[in-house]
């Protein structure tokens, strides 16, 4: 048997005095006390900016194979790749440790990094050592988030004869898409399209639904989890009430509408929206003033069913067993108010994408006609129920996303919805100018060029300029932007401007992922196990992640993914088994692991 | 018209202080055009000048104006949604262009060296304290109580070094001048403008050199102020020091209402202040327009400063008759001024009092001459 080359390991990267990161130090140690590292680097000690100097190095040392172990490390491997040519080795002979690849991140997650060390020194793949054990599963699953992910998700479990339960923070199940008016590039009503759907949850005998409920607590293990479910008040009864509407008429609490994303008011009990599911009546604590006071109760003497509304109705937590959670949380919209130059919340008339959807949803406040926004007695903006229509609306792209002071990534589907505005607003108003000032038109989609191209033909004024300001002039809005292509400054004057808000990360992420035992990405998406061939899982056996919690994408994205979530819990159900977590496996078995997984190489050879 | 491109010209522009990782992330998505309160039609920038650095666009680059139309405000830099700095981008185009226009090339080496202008500021510093040194009379003006500037430096010795000074500068500075007209007008050949527009722009090149009325559009008051106050007390000083210097530098200690005394609070006043507020936003680097800083700047501001207070030393010295320290103060006082105006009124940062003016007016001359082409 040949004897095997000495290897040489390089750390690329240094997380020390980063918070809650990988101790760069600790793994160093690690490494210079494995017999299989000859020699330990890292930038301090050797800079890579010289393939020569260290093409010296590995020569000086005898070393004839390399480790890169870092959170990316393909980064510097092309220098390492020219250095092992000059020094007379096979370039092939460069093994990557990349912690991130195999979800070790945080500090938490030095056992694992060590791991991964430890497998590449032995020249063992870390997915090959790694092998978390396989135990029973049970056959429910829980879904967190009842948005288009999540009731895709559910559906193709339940119609599988698998028990879902389908857990929604809000009154009614729908999430974002309930709330648009069109969906791109197709242009179908999205009630339309999600409605049925939503029907079908609500009747389906193998989900239970769970709205108003929230996750409070997650405890077992992979196959078998306990989820806490926080039964939140809703003060009327699920099963009497027949959403006849009465108990609102005469309520006098007021709450802006969450599904008019706040653009007209609610009672304190309501009903989402029409087609809500289930279609009940609930309280919202916060607007309620019997809750608030202690006085009112006019609901109850108004509500025909007996009992069915009772006020004092508590908070309560319920548990449910599950071998496999999907979380298909969804986002939020970025808060315009943050980019004051754009002037939102100082300006009657400058709109965010949501709320427009609102306007022009023949279902909103304004019955799907377009009008401009006014103050009403009380110096609220308010849509009037007949208004004056705006002769020219802008579109400005990019709110929030692809800006290195808010977030640096591209939201993907601001785009294509604005210029889904573009084309409603044309059809409303055909004789309003409509512009849309975009940074670069990103339209990736399937039949998404093709559509660009149509609102082209449509006569809505595409400009590339990102907009820099908007100001209130004389009841009208002063845009400044620079046109690259026909180069000038445009100055325009418009009645509205709407705010292509870019997506983010709820608020409730980090708590989320922290209750489940998930990560999340710089941004605070949570973590797909491979951004590529591993789309769904999470490093935590059994969680699963489907939809815009994973990164911003469109509803057909989406959907895919909240199918596919539903297979890779159907699998381990099926199977009967499902694979543990890696971080449950001790480092001595990776590392005796990798040892016998090389020896057998060896011997192969 | 062909253009010549330079593929060496970002690495002659990041010798003046251009970061290549500003000019790398530029996506050009124009906010920082749009969002500059000084560009109009026709004159827009700094995105335009960004993607002619990327181009290496050389010779268009120094045919433009537009860098100097910047006041810096940092608006741009602060929206800027690749971070890249387009501010930062145009005060280091500045640097350049002052160095295109200079045809002896000593601009360019003192920018990009910091060693060179430090050496070459220490050895004019030392130089003039050795003149004064080798030919001063302070033996001969033995009695320490009574004060006899005009003894040690004889005002008409003086005021014969500054004229030569101002001689040999006004070429090299009036040259450069020329050297931009060309560049900037005559190579221009998409407008010819008309004489007559020169007699009539100029006024308005005048009001705008006295009252830098358009930084009034940038943001923050204070600072257009300092800028403002510190311009004129120098252009003030200037004028003093050269044009009346026998006025000025006098034996007899004039009441505190004579124009002399207070002229003179006013102008120190202004040096002091200016020269504070840039080095201590400077320093701090808090405020966008103030967190890069170049060598030159901070070389000019020390100077100026220096300047100033030895100014302040000189007087309060001399009115309370304590004649070796307003001697050595006077020689120290020189010894600031002296390499402050030979390196930075040609070659640096001095330079951009004329520059800058220039420039608004080529600009507004090229604006009004296709004003009058579209009015045809």
């Amino acid at each position: 048997m040949e004897q095997k080359g000495l290897t040489g390991i390089y750390f690329c990267d240094d997380f020390n005095g980063k918070s809650d990161a990988i101790d760069t130090a600790e793994l160093m140690a690690y490494a210079e006390n494995n017999p299989d590292a000859a020699v330990t680097w890292s930038p301090s000690r050797l800079p890579i900016t010289d393939p020569e100097a260290i093409a010296a190095k590995i020569k000086e040392f005898k070393l004839e194979r390399m480790v890169i172990a870092g959170d990316m490390p393909g980064m510097v491997k092309p220098v390492f790749a020219r250095a092992m040519a000059a020094a007379g080795n096979d370039p092939g002979d460069i093994i990557l440790a990349g912690f991130r690849e195999y979800g070790a991140v945080s500090g938490a997650d030095t056992d694992r990094a060590k791991g991964v060390i430890a497998c590449a020194l032995k020249g063992v793949t870390f997915g090959m050592a790694a092998v978390p054990e396989e135990t029973d599963v049970n056959q429910d699953t829980v879904i967190i988030g009842a948005g288009i992910a999540g009731i895709q998700a559910a559906l193709e479990i339940a119609d599988s004869g698998r028990k879902v339960y389908l857990i929604e923070k809000t009154g009614t199940i729908g999430g974002h898409m309930a709330m648009f008016d069109k969906t791109f590039p197709t242009l179908d009503c999205a009630a339309c399209i999600l409605t049925p759907k939503m029907v079908e949850i609500g009747q389906h005998p193998n989900i239970e639904l769970m709205s108003y409920c929230e996750v409070s607590g997650v405890s077992g293990k992979p196959g078998n989890f306990k989820v806490k479910i926080l039964k939140k008040a809703r003060r009327v009864n699920l099963s009497t009430c027949i959403g006849c509407g009465n108990c609102a008429e005469k309520c006098p609490g007021r709450a802006p509408s969450e599904f008019d994303a706040g653009i007209s008011t609610r009672r304190a009990i309501y009903i989402p929206f029409p087609q809500a599911v289930p279609n009940k009546y609930l309280i919202d604590a916060d607007s309620c003033l019997y809750v608030k006071n202690g006085k009112c109760g006019v609901c109850v003497k108004n509500c025909p069913v007996e009992n069915c509304i009772n006020l004092d109705e508590k908070d309560e937590t319920v548990e449910v067993t599950a071998g496999n959670i999907i979380v298909a949380t969804g986002f939020q919209v970025f808060d315009a108010k943050k980019v004051e130059r754009f002037g939102y919340g100082q300006h009657a008339n400058v709109l965010t994408s949501l709320e427009f959807e609102r306007v022009v949803n023949a279902a909103g406040p304004t019955a799907g006609e377009i009008y401009l926004r006014t103050l009403d007695k009380k110096g609220n903006y308010v849509f009037p129920k007949v208004g004056t229509a705006p002769e020219s609306v802008a579109l400005i792209h990019c709110v929030g996303s692809r800006d290195e002071n808010y977030h640096k990534y591209c939201s993907r589907v601001c785009c294509m919805y604005s210029l889904k505005l573009a084309h409603l607003i044309k059809e409303k108003l055909p004789s309003a100018k409509v512009s849309e000032y975009y940074i670069d038109m990103r339209a990736f989609g399937k039949g998404y060029e093709e559509f660009y191209e149509r609102i082209k033909s449509e006569g809505v004024n595409i400009i590339q300029g990102r907009t820099a300001k908007v100001e209130g002039n004389n009841g009208k809005l002063l845009l400044r932007s620079e046109d690259m292509i026909e180069d000038k400054l445009i100055e325009e004057e418009v009645d509205m401007v709407i705010l292509a808000v870019g997506l983010e990360p709820r608020q409730d992420a980090a708590e989320i992922a922290k209750m489940l035992g998930i990560s999340q990405t710089e941004e605070g998406w949570f973590r797909e196990a491979d951004s590529k061939f591993d789309p769904v899982n999470t490093f935590s056996g059994g969680i699963t992640i489907a939809g815009v919690c994973q990164g911003p994408k469109d509803i057909p994205d989406t959907v895919a993914q909240g199918s596919a979530a539903a297979a890779r819990a159907l699998q381990s159900q099926i199977k009967g088994k499902i694979r543990g977590n890696i971080k449950d496996i001790p480092l001595q078995k990776i590392e005796a692991r990798a040892k016998e997984l090389s020896t057998l190489e060896e011997a192969k050879k | 018209m062909s253009q010549r491109v330079d593929p060496n010209l970002m690495k002659e522009l990041e010798s003046y202080g251009v970061k290549k990782k500003d000019w790398n992330a530029c996506f050009h998505c124009g906010n920082c055009t749009a969002v500059c309160p000084l560009t109009e039609q026709g004159s827009m920038f700094p995105r335009k000048g960004i993607r002619s650095m990327q181009m290496g666009l050389k010779d268009k680059l120094a045919a433009g104006v537009e860098p100097w139309l910047c006041y810096y405000c940092g608006d741009c830099s602060d929206t800027c949604p690749r971070d890249a700095n387009p501010g930062e981008m145009m005060m280091a185009l500045r640097r350049w262009l002052t160095s295109v226009y200079d045809w002896t090339g000593l601009s360019g080496k003192l920018y990009r060296s910091k060693p060179l202008h430090l050496a070459v500021v220490s050895f004019l510093f030392f130089a003039v304290l050795a003149v004064f040194f080798i030919f001063a009379k302070i033996p001969l003006l033995s009695d320490p109580a009574n004060v006899q500037l005009n003894s040690f430096a004889p005002v008409h010795v003086i005021e014969l070094a500054d004229h030569i000074m101002l001689a040999v500068l006004s070429f090299f500075l009036l040259s450069n001048m020329l050297n931009m007209f060309i560049k900037v007008v005559i190579k221009d050949k998409s407008v010819k403008i008309p004489i007559h527009l020169y007699f009539k722009e100029v006024w308005l090149a005048i009001w705008n050199f006295f009252t830098q009325w358009s930084f009034r559009k940038c943001e923050g008051k204070l600072y257009w102020f300092a800028h403002l106050f510190l311009m004129l007390s120098y252009m003030a000083m200037f004028s003093l020091i050269v044009l009346f210097l026998g006025w000025f530098q006098t034996d007899t200690i004039h009441p505190i209402t004579h124009p002399q005394r207070w002229i003179g609070y006013i102008i120190t006043a202004g040096l002091i202040f200016g020269s504070l507020y840039f080095m201590i936003g400077r320093a701090r680097k808090k405020d966008r327009k103030f967190k890069f800083s170049h060598h030159s700047d901070w070389i000019w501001l020390f100077l100026l400063f220096m300047i100033a207070i030895t100014g302040i030393l000189i007087h309060i010295f001399r009115i309370n008759g304590m004649a070796h320290l307003t001697y050595y103060t006077y020689a120290l006082h020189l010894a600031f001024e002296v390499p402050m105006v030979v390196t930075f009124v040609a070659f640096s940062k001095w330079s951009h009092l004329v520059y800058r003016p220039l420039a608004i007016f080529f600009a507004n001359l090229k604006k009004s001459t296709l004003a009058l082409q579209k009015n045809r």
